[in-house]
């Protein structure tokens, strides 16, 4: 049984994904702005993300989570870890599905928490993230969450770039 | 949706009928990087395979039911998969199955295939599903045969044309 989380920022709640986000999810995967991530997708690609999104959580007991303000349940992006093979990095991911949502530090803001998470609760030592070279918003949201750009990390395609995120050194006394 | 939906169980005399597991990915990987799996949505390379496999775990989560694997009840090795399939753009739930190619001619893909039917029946209140088959998969075409399912039309699926055959009610009753 997988624990279903919930995190809280100033701003912003972010949720367990649900069957109600899916029409704005794919609306974003289907459209332009999605090209950054692999897009656009027909909606029954769209369907087979959201679905594995969802399984993840089954699958590693961790994943992404719809991004809500807090008091508005309406999701509008998701943000959280994914690990496509044991021996890469976990990558941490955050997505705006609407411009809309865009330009008000919401992506940060949800990035912030699921980083934090995943260096306290969940122990992880270390994260990635990919970002597409021409997606210079994305990449501000990197440098923003300490991540170092690392050209050793692997990347799906040649136009992505890597970051790499180090939870703190615990302080060993001398 | 808030509550986590736990996959049932299923036995039958020689398989079980289980949630997707992480370990199920080298036999899934297996069998979808072959030619063969081009019915069933691949061949896949193993990132694919892992969405695959990501994909029928989440499915439960959305629609409270899925496919499951099914193992051997002796060793645990997983055969293949069936179970109910409903994706955004399928006309209607459908009974889905496959066997992984080492474990074909055993009978497996029937006995997981009726037993996931007589599930999807008794816990879901889904009665008689179709099976949406390839209509050059004529080993998956016998099969929906034997299991008592029958033509019913084809149709357009993401731009092949596809068979939609019909499952009998309990017991067989085409009612």
């Amino acid at each position: 049984m997988i624990e279903r989380v919930v995190l809280h920022t100033e701003r912003l709640t972010l949720r367990p994904l649900r069957t109600s986000d899916f029409e704005a999810y794919s609306a974003y995967y289907t459209g332009p702005r999605a090209r950054f991530v692999g897009g656009p997708v027909t909606r029954g690609e769209a369907f087979t993300k959201f679905c594995a999104m969802i399984g993840h959580w089954q699958m590693r007991g961790f994943g992404r989570f719809a991004i809500c303000l807090r008091d508005d349940d309406t999701g509008f992006g998701h943000a959280g870890l994914l690990q496509v093979e044991d021996a890469r990095l976990p990558e941490l991911t955050w997505t705006l599905w609407t411009a809309d949502a865009e330009g008000r530090g919401y992506a940060r803001e949800a990035a912030t928490a699921v980083r934090d998470h995943a260096f306290g609760p969940l122990g992880l030592p270390a994260l990635s993230a990919i970002v597409h070279r021409d997606n210079a918003a994305s990449a501000r949201v990197a440098e923003a969450l300490g991540g170092v750009a690392d050209p050793d990390l692997p990347v799906r395609f040649d136009d992505e770039r890597a970051f790499r995120f180090d939870a703190a050194p615990v302080e060993v006394p001398a | 949706m808030s509550d986590v939906v736990t996959v049932p169980v299923i036995e039958t005399e020689r398989l079980t009928l289980r949630a997707p597991r992480i370990t199920d990915l080298d036999a899934f990987a297996t069998f979808f990087a072959d030619e063969r799996a081009r019915f069933v949505g691949g061949p896949s390379d193993r990132v694919g395979t892992w969405q695959i496999l990501l994909r029928m775990s989440g499915h439960w989560q959305l629609r409270g039911y899925g496919l499951w694997v099914a193992a051997r009840r002796t060793t645990g090795e997983p055969v293949g998969y069936a179970g109910i399939v409903n994706h955004v753009d399928w006309p209607e739930p459908e009974l889905g199955y496959a066997i992984f190619a080492a474990w074909e001619g055993r009978g497996y893909a029937f006995e997981a295939a009726e037993a996931a039917r007589s599930a999807a029946a008794e816990r879901f209140g889904i009665a008689r599903p179709i099976s949406l088959v390839a209509p050059e998969n004529t080993r998956s075409v016998r099969l929906a045969k034997r299991l008592g399912a029958a033509f019913e039309r084809d149709i357009e699926l993401r731009g092949e044309t596809t068979y939609v055959f019909r499952h009998p009610g309990a017991e067989g009753a085409a009612a």
